[in-house]
């Protein structure tokens, strides 16, 4: 007997190719639009928070890059890893609406000060993270096997919980400040959102990902769970210290975080070692650079903690973690699996898949990785020395960069679209 | 490395039985067998799910896939080099 319902489960696991690459491509633009932002903007040293072109360039890339990429992933890759499909598919469509969208207007109405628009982009936002944190927290609580990467998710759903009514609390109260202290929650923000929702999703997402790129078997799941404890401690220390204003909370809270990050380091590193595939090519530099930015961030932590005569460490800091390391590591691993996931879509004139490796340009993605390094350390250059001027030069290195990666992502993503969209014309 | 799930050779050649494993173990047993196998070699690999995410990396590789007829409860497929 041909197994036929488990062929047709697999079938529902993958989705419309448009739903993923959808994301992906506006993740692209979202990239490009950051960079941009910050060139205009000379005051990334300066800054302290508060309404600007900065706060505009920040929410680029954590919602329009970060969180886009986020959910396209998941939509994509949770319910083949679960091995339960998404309930529906029409809510994760509704979800990129909300959000590019969204995205659009917050960070309008924070470049310009304009509350109408950041508010109501703030709420768009805001309901796009709440329906994706429904459709997944539905398909984790199906999922069959993999408990530890599951309650990496569910973890991250927590975080976004907190993160979003942060969010939205804090747009609102530029209008009507009803906040006993705005810069506090600020910090309890980006806090969850960095560490929280983004970080434990790429600690999760990496014990899958990293073994099936390197082809090595899983990390041994008491080191994933170990990772995640320590990861979550860390996180109610930090927002225990931030709420109660018990500066010294901070201390264990870091001391978690940073052996946090010694598990999940010793981890990837044992899998990159005992992998079969030993050259992994350009997208697994981005992501060992990533890996490298991690414990820099806990020196610059430490730094601030200390409180010692360093110049800028927060804005570094803060720069480090969403741009050193979960930015890096993004690209990275969407570099990888825009050609694999492309490739189960085109085909080519025989009627034969188009290869993965036909998919993946080498030109634009060596341009891009190049230049976003190179912007990366003027930028932080700039930030230590607070120069506006060297940071401006590294957002032009890395504008290019990334007008190079939106050229491989978009040009990619438009032959998945004609590919399924012929496909469906033909019937 | 040892390759996860079962793996056994028939006259027909490899066989591997991934049932039961978690992702990307799987694709780790098949990949890793598929390095170790002769030109006109095939694997018989007995799964439990259609292994969707394997095909981009059996085409890279020069390998193709199709699926016969298995017991209730397996998708099994015949993995050959493409010709």
């Amino acid at each position: 007997m041909l197994g036929g319902s488990f062929l047709g489960d697999a079938r529902d696991r993958l989705l419309p190719a448009a739903i993923p690459f959808r994301f992906f491509a506006a993740a692209a633009v979202f990239y490009v639009l950051a960079w941009a932002v910050l060139l205009a903007a000379s005051d990334l040293p300066d800054f302290t928070g508060g309404l600007g072109p900065v706060l505009a360039a920040i929410h680029l890339l954590t919602l329009g890059v970060l969180a886009m990429v986020a959910m396209g992933a998941s939509f994509q890759l949770l319910p083949v890893a679960t091995r339960q499909p998404l309930a529906r598919t029409w809510p994760a469509s509704l979800c990129f609406w909300l959000l590019s969208g969204g995205t659009v207007l917050l960070a309008f109405g924070m470049a310009e000060g304009a509350s109408l628009a950041m508010n109501s982009g703030a709420i768009s936002v805001t309901i796009a993270l709440l329906i994706f944190a429904t459709l997944t927290a539905d398909n984790l609580r199906r999922a069959r096997g993999l408990p530890v990467v599951a309650a990496h998710g569910w973890v991250a759903l927590i975080a976004l919980l907190g993160v979003v009514g942060l969010g939205l609390a804090l747009s609102f109260d530029f209008q009507h400040g009803f906040l006993a202290d705005h810069q506090a929650m600020a910090l309890l923000h980006m806090l969850l959102a960095l560490f929280g929702f983004m970080g434990v999703l790429a600690l999760g997402f990496s014990l899958i990902l990293v073994p099936m790129f390197a082809l090595s078997q899983t990390p041994p799941p008491r080191l994933g769970g170990l990772q995640l404890a320590l990861a979550f401690l860390a996180l109610i220390f930090v927002t225990g210290a931030v709420l109660s204003g018990i500066a010294w909370l901070f201390w264990p809270g870091i001391a978690a975080a940073m052996a946090a990050t010694g598990i999940y380091l010793w981890q990837m590193q044992h899998v990159l070692k005992s992998g079969m595939r030993k050259r992994l090519g350009l997208s697994f530099r981005l992501i060992r650079t990533s890996w490298v930015t991690l414990p820099i961030a806990w020196l610059l932590g430490l730094v601030i903690l200390l409180d010692l005569p360093f110049p800028n460490a927060p804005v570094g800091f803060g720069f480090v973690v969403l741009v050193g390391w979960l930015l890096t590591f993004l690209l990275g691993v969407l570099q990888r699996i825009i050609p694999f996931l492309a490739s189960m879509h085109i085909v080519d004139e025989n009627g034969q898949p188009v290869l993965m490796s036909d998919l993946t340009p080498e030109l634009p993605l060596q341009v891009h990785a190049g230049l976003h390094g190179v912007a990366v350390l003027l930028c932080l250059a700039g930030i230590f020395l607070q120069s506006g001027v060297l940071v401006q030069i590294g957002a032009a290195a890395g504008l290019t960069g990334a007008l190079a990666y939106a050229g491989f992502v978009i040009s990619v993503s438009l032959r998945v679209f004609n590919a399924t969209g012929s496909k469906s014309a033909n019937g | 490395m040892g390759l996860p799930g079962k793996h056994w050779q028939e006259p027909d050649g490899w066989h591997i039985d991934v049932r039961g494993l978690v992702s990307p173990e799987p694709m780790v047993a098949i990949l890793g067998r598929i390095e170790t196998v002769d030109q006109d070699g095939t694997i018989t690999v007995h799964h439990d799910r259609e292994p969707i995410y394997l095909y981009p990396e059996l085409a890279e590789r020069g390998w193709q896939h199709r699926i016969v007829d298995s017991d209730a409860g397996e998708v099994r497929l015949i993995l050959t080099r493409q010709p």
